[in-house]
């Protein structure tokens, strides 16, 4: 049977009712909207500025200020590093140079063939575990800049993941 | 067995007897496994042991075994950490085996040995690195001997996600004491009596600003939980919102009744998903069993809380800024002319603690004020939960009691400095704090002590530094750090943020200047007297400490352009150690300039002259014959 | 009432009063830039720092956003505060070397130049004070620009950058900005109003009552010149076209003459 989509409206309505039009959980909204969509599309932003009668400039205000939002789609996974104290003084510097370099990708950005989002961040509270590198929800522990790499490298790419799909 | 029509617990006594019948029931069984299923054990694979554990459960009887997820333990780095708890399952810790570093292939033979057979596994016992004993129970591991485990107790012990778990270890009995047999006013002056102090850095003491808050004209008052733990290096919040959330809520509760709110807030991190989940499960049974909502226990009393989810933002950890956050704002700080215990969150009084101030509160009415004082030193009354991390060879969360020495924490819980090096400095308050060196590790560990000596408590992160660490290039890192956190609203903080990383920069790179140390100590009186918030106003604390610690590295970078500790690229040399050199040619066929001479089986040397210490030879060598010197 | 001792000087205020009120009712000058009295003390800039007398310590703070609320004693001109107004001008300094409007200012308070280089690069010299913000979602309620970013990254713009439809062109923006950083631009063939550097070109407003194309702008301009404003007023008549303003105006006159 197939699944009716959502509309981008209701998608929309839906958040909105979730928290009730509190205009105070507009965060917990926008990381909502952007679970959905990978990203927060301007006409989205848009329609839920309207919903809860708020300027669209403070949306955006919101979505540039806080480093979890994106406003352009991400990649096919998600790569995390997180470059808090213990992680840095185990190496974590090293190791995003070496994946900006070898992917081209900045922090924050993409890469160019879209395989992945790396977002650095300041501490995941696994301090124990340093270096951590979250790929995709899953925490690598102790990484290095060679194994980051071999995690990295093997990633799947969309046309790969499709394969598969199909062959089960 | 009945059947209980609702959950809902209309009176104290209710509460009693639900207490009582758990810990009479059938259920608890004569054996159980707690497996650590918190971050950092999740992290290496614990959820798949807990599962290979339960399946091992269902095909033995019952009424013999109880598998169950628990919190945080604290010692991360031995992750997963499987307890097997002999008997009685509301015993302490202490009781039960400690296994440490559990993995899938372990677990059949727990199961086989430990569990059915009451055998130990010698192998997955801790061993102390130093003396080689193995210890059976947690209590032999030095890592936990010298703790005084309040707020922690319940970690490792209960199951996170089960009311009943925290209702059979006495849980929510504070509450009914304090709903039954005190008045709000009593509550407040309980926690006076106390001498709390804010445990997320600003150490305010908690009795005064509740009862200002109390004070303050307004309705309606709001309480909130400040679960914004930025500070790198520090998951002591996270273990404890993960691990025990119950004990957060009920100090909440109580918290509350005490000023007169009827709605509170916790405001948790973006990036502690599990803590966010275990709050919210925690809410539902709550209010499902009648301790939040309308008439809490059956009393006059209502409170609700909602939680509410940081975007990714340190500075959010400002009172102010959250609140502007939960505001649905971006989460910049305002001036605190007015206090927000007055005009606080929707300009109504608000009171904001900390997660580990509000998981004190429980046992502090339970066993009076007057208890919790008389742990600690005079003015930094009870336990504080540190978060022992970095060149340390016990890394996690330790739970002492205030006026504990530095040396006492990093030797004999810490178990010293990874490695056999020498230690240099530890890290304690996050990026507003500073670096304090060996000469003063007999120092007590407390409020007023750590500030005298150039640093904060902060919210207890401890980052411990071996004499490999170029101190130039920390401060270089926390002004970075902070810099990149800054909201950016006012002058001195966004632009004299980025003068100090620009001077720190140069420094590191080989073009400090003579006079660059005396711009960072003027940037930072600027910073401390003209900056909006607490963020700017401590910023430039990591550089001045280690300043007045390691004056001679600076002195070392700016005027020799030398890095002592050979971190900084460019500003220490790199020769090739004769007895440990085996002519092999890798670093000489790698080297972008050719500076290095040598054929097989001779000596290579490197041309200091032509050297561009660019480092690539010291990656490339397997036998580590290439020194930095 | 309470009363303000400003260097000496004493003077009595409203309680809630700022001591920026104290130091203009004493005659006394502070240097300001984020301040206007419009809207709400965004107190940003951080350049009208004075000291606070607590007793045992003295205080930093800023006098436009500081309550009074019983008596205290300030301190506008000791060495400490001096030192701490010129640093932050300093870093604007360094921040917007060419600026006109800032390096007058910097005279005016006898700090020559700056020790640090440039090392932050913002759009047109802008100061990022706020005031434009401010007075387009206070007193306009059309919050058509806002701020972007975090840290050095921190600007003002409309959202996505994009011209925004809020904007209503009445250049209230421009009116108040201190630092000269936003020009409007009147394009008449095309109809429209750059207001730089947001890079947004607004169409011309259209009279609500007579439906001419018109340009607010003056109005704005004459309204936040004067000392005390009514903002009901304001909002109201930046809608329309001048000829309707007179209109408007010689009605009520009409109406009052006839009421004698």
């Amino acid at each position: 049977m197939a699944e009716s989509k959502l509309t981008e409206e209701q998608i929309i309505a839906d958040i909105v009712d979730r928290y009730e039009s509190d205009e105070g959980m507009l965060i917990p909204m926008m990381q909502d909207l952007q679970a959905d969509c990978g990203y927060l599309p301007v006409d989205q932003l848009r329609r839920l500025a309207g919903r809860l009668d708020v300027p669209l400039s403070r949306l955006y205000a919101v979505a540039t200020f806080y480093s979890s939002f994106r406003l352009a789609p991400k990649g096919l996974h998600e790569v995390t590093l997180c470059v808090g104290t213990v992680c840095y003084l185990k190496g974590a510097g090293q190791i995003a140079e070496r994946i900006s370099k070898e992917f081209q990708v900045e922090a924050g950005g993409t890469t160019p063939d879209g395989l992945f989002t790396f977002q650095p961040v300041n501490c995941v509270g696994a301090c124990a575990l340093a270096p951590v590198m979250i790929v995709d929800g899953k925490y690598h522990d102790g990484v290095s800049p060679d194994s980051a790499m071999e995690i990295l490298r093997g990633l799947p790419a969309e046309d790969e993941a499709a394969e598969t799909e199909a062959e089960a | 067995m009945t059947v209980v029509e609702s959950k809902r617990l209309c009176s104290p006594s209710d509460l009693a007897n639900r207490r009582e019948g758990l810990l009479k029931s059938s259920s608890r069984s004569a054996r159980s496994v707690r497996v650590c299923i918190g971050t950092g054990c999740a992290a290496k694979g614990s959820r798949r042991v807990y599962d290979l554990f339960t399946q091992a459960a269902r095909e033995t009887d019952a009424r013999v075994l109880a598998v169950k997820c628990v919190g945080c333990h604290g010692f991360c780095q031995r992750g997963p950490i499987v307890v097997i708890q002999p008997g009685d399952p509301s015993t302490a810790l202490g009781a039960g085996v400690f296994y440490q570093q559990v993995e899938e292939p372990d677990v059949a033979e727990i199961f086989r040995e430990t569990v059915l057979g009451g055998r130990v596994v010698e192998r997955l016992l801790y061993e102390d690195p130093a003396t080689g004993e193995r210890a059976r129970t947690a209590d032999g591991i030095p890592f936990y001997k010298a703790q005084q485990r309040i707020v922690l107790a319940g970690n490792g012990v209960i199951d996170p996600t089960s009311i009943d778990d925290y209702i059979g270890a006495d849980g929510y009995s504070a509450l009914a004491k304090a709903l039954t047999t005190m008045t709000p006013e009593q509550v407040l002056q309980e926690v006076e009596r106390s001498g709390l102090r804010g445990r997320g850095g600003g150490g305010f003491p908690t009795g005064r600003k509740w009862r200002s808050c109390r004070n303050a004209p307004g309705m309606p008052k709001y309480v909130i939980c400040n679960g914004d733990e930025g500070d790198p290096g520090a998951f002591m919040d996270r273990s404890i919102m993960e691990g025990n959330p119950h004990l957060v809520l009920e100090g909440m509760i109580l918290g509350a009744y005490a000023i007169g709110s009827s709605q509170g807030y916790i405001y948790v991190r973006n990036e502690y998903p599990l803590a966010v989940e275990h709050l919210r499960q925690a809410i539902g049974q709550a209010r499902e069993w009648g301790l939040l909502g309308e008439e809490i226990l059956g009393t006059e009393f209502s409170f609700d809380i909602r939680i509410n989810r940081g975007g990714g933002a340190f500075v959010c950890g400002e009172s102010t800024a959250l609140m502007a956050s939960l505001e649905g704002r971006p989460g910049e700080p305002r001036a605190k002319y007015v206090h927000t215990v007055e005009h606080g969150l929707h300009d109504k009084p608000t009171n904001l603690n900390n997660v580990e101030t509000w998981a004190n509160v429980p046992a502090i009415i339970n066993r009076g004020g007057e208890w919790f004082a008389s742990i600690g030193t005079g003015k930094s009354t009870g336990t504080k939960v540190f978060s022992l991390v970095g060149d340390v060879v016990n890394t996690g969360l330790v739970e002492v009691p205030m006026g504990i020495t530095l040396r006492r924490i990093i030797e004999e819980i810490g178990g010293g400095v990874q490695g056999g090096k020498a230690f240099k400095a530890v890290q304690t308050g996050g990026p507003s704090g500073g670096c304090i060196p060996a000469q003063h590790l007999d120092a007590e560990v407390d409020f007023d002590q750590l500030t005298k000596l150039g640093s904060m408590m902060g919210s207890g992160g401890m980052i411990v530094m071996d004499e490999d660490t170029c101190m130039v290039n920390i401060a270089r890192y926390f002004l970075n750090f902070l810099r990149d956190e800054s909201c950016g609203k006012c002058t001195p903080c966004r632009e004299g943020l980025a003068q100090m990383v620009a001077i720190l920069d140069r420094i590191t790179h080989g073009e400090g200047e003579a006079g660059d140390v005396e711009r960072l100590q003027a940037m930072a009186v600027l910073l401390e007297g003209t900056a909006l918030c607490a963020l700017g106003k401590t910023a430039a604390n990591p550089a001045l400490s280690t300043i007045r610690y390691f004056r001679d590295e600076y002195d070392a970078h700016i005027l020799e352009k030398r890095c002592p500790a050979k971190e900084c690229r460019g500003l220490f040399r790199y020769a090739i150690d004769a007895e440990a050199c085996k002519a092999c040619g890798l670093c000489k066929k790698h080297c972008p300039v050719d500076a290095i001479s040598g054929e097989k089986k001779v000596l290579h040397v490197i041309d200091q002259e032509k050297c561009t210490l660019c480092g690539t030879c010291f990656e490339k060598c397997p036998f580590d014959a290439v020194l930095k010197v | 009432m309470p009363t303000v001792t400003i260097d000496g000087v004493k003077v009595e205020v409203e309680t809630g009063a700022t001591i920026l009120d104290a130091a203009r009712k004493a005659g006394l000058w502070i240097p300001t830039l984020c301040y206007h009295p419009a809207v709400s003390p965004p107190a940003t800039c951080r350049v009208c720092m004075v000291e606070l007398d607590r007793g045992d310590w003295k205080q930093l703070v800023t006098a436009c956003n500081y309550p009074v609320r019983r008596d205290i004693t300030v301190s506008v001109s000791s060495e400490r505060a001096v030192r701490a107004r010129a640093g932050v001008m300093q870093l604007l300094l360094a921040r917007a070397p060419e600026n006109e409007d800032l390096k007058a200012m910097a005279r005016r308070m006898g700090v020559e130049g700056t020790p640090y280089p440039t090392v932050t690069v913002s759009q047109r010299d802008c100061i990022l004070c706020g005031l434009c913000t401010a007075v387009c979602d206070e007193v306009l309620g059309c919050a058509a620009i806002g701020f972007s970013g975090r840290g050095q990254d921190r600007a003002v713009s409309p959202p996505f950058r994009q011209p925004s439809e809020d904007c209503i062109a009445c250049g209230a923006c421009a009116a108040v900005c201190p630092v000269g950083t936003i020009q409007i631009r009147i394009h008449e063939e095309e109809g429209e109003i750059e207001i730089s550097p947001f890079k947004a070109r607004v169409k011309l407003l259209t009279c609500e009552a007579c439906g001419e194309r018109v340009v607010s702008l003056p109005v704005s301009e004459e309204a936040l010149k004067r000392a005390k404003i009514d903002w009901e007023e304001f909002r109201r008549l930046a809608r329309l076209c001048p000829k309707c303003r007179r209109r408007g105006a010689a009605a009520r006159l009409a109406k009052s003459s006839s009421a004698t």
